[in-house]
């Protein structure tokens, strides 16, 4: 039965890494894949180590160790991505062309945006 | 079970190996970044579920290592790209 779930659980989050890698692969630019890298793979990194916590039990070593990454993984992931698509913007990274709202520039021509304005070329 | 812990740890890496064209054929340096970041994590998952395999604790450091360190390396390329160094 613990058998049974810790292998229901280490395929969902396995699937979900290689959709978000496919992902990564194959999204048309920058933001797409920031996209792709924060959700789906927090997504598929989390059953993974659920399975373990369930396989091991959450107090042995292992458990525990995999409770704490799954927690770093949550704080810390969504800081990383945020910080590297607001770089990607300064930077001036082109959005794809079929792209249909940039609201850091609507702000910006408001008049209401941010002081030092976007990057884009 | 073991074997189960095995098979995860290697699915993991093959993963991460599809990133590799991503890293190498990236338009953008924030492409590499990315495509390196999401490495990084599913390299500290499979050395996890290799420890779990081995029955080595001495490599749930390593793991724990990759995925505090990897991201604070993301956020530094990210401020350098944005401001330069410093």
């Amino acid at each position: 039965m613990r058998d049974a779930i810790v292998i229901a659980l280490a395929a969902i989050g396995l699937a979900f890494s290689l959709s978000g890698a496919v992902g990564i692969l194959r999204m048309p630019d920058v933001y797409s894949r920031i996209q792709c890298s924060s959700k789906t793979i927090t997504m598929g990194a989390l059953p993974v180590l659920i399975a373990l916590v369930v396989g091991m039990g959450p107090i042995s070593s292992y458990g525990s160790r995999a409770l704490l990454v799954a927690v770093l993984l949550l704080i810390v992931n969504p800081v990383a991505s945020h910080a590297l698509a607001r770089a990607a913007y300064k930077t001036g990274v082109p959005m794809w062309r079929g792209a249909v709202v940039d609201q850091v520039r609507q702000q910006a021509e408001a008049g209401s945006g941010e002081a030092d304005g976007p990057g884009r070329p | 079970m073991s074997h189960v812990y095995l098979a995860v740890a290697i699915t993991e890496i093959a993963i991460a190996a599809l990133l590799f064209v991503r890293l190498a054929a990236g338009p953008t340096i924030t492409d590499r970044i990315v495509a390196l970041n999401t490495m990084s994590t599913q390299a500290a998952l499979a050395v996890l579920f290799f420890s779990a395999f081995a029955g080595r604790t001495i490599y749930l450091d390593i793991s724990l290592w990759l995925a505090s360190f990897s991201y604070l390396g993301a956020v530094i390329w990210a401020r350098y790209l944005e401001r330069g160094l410093l």
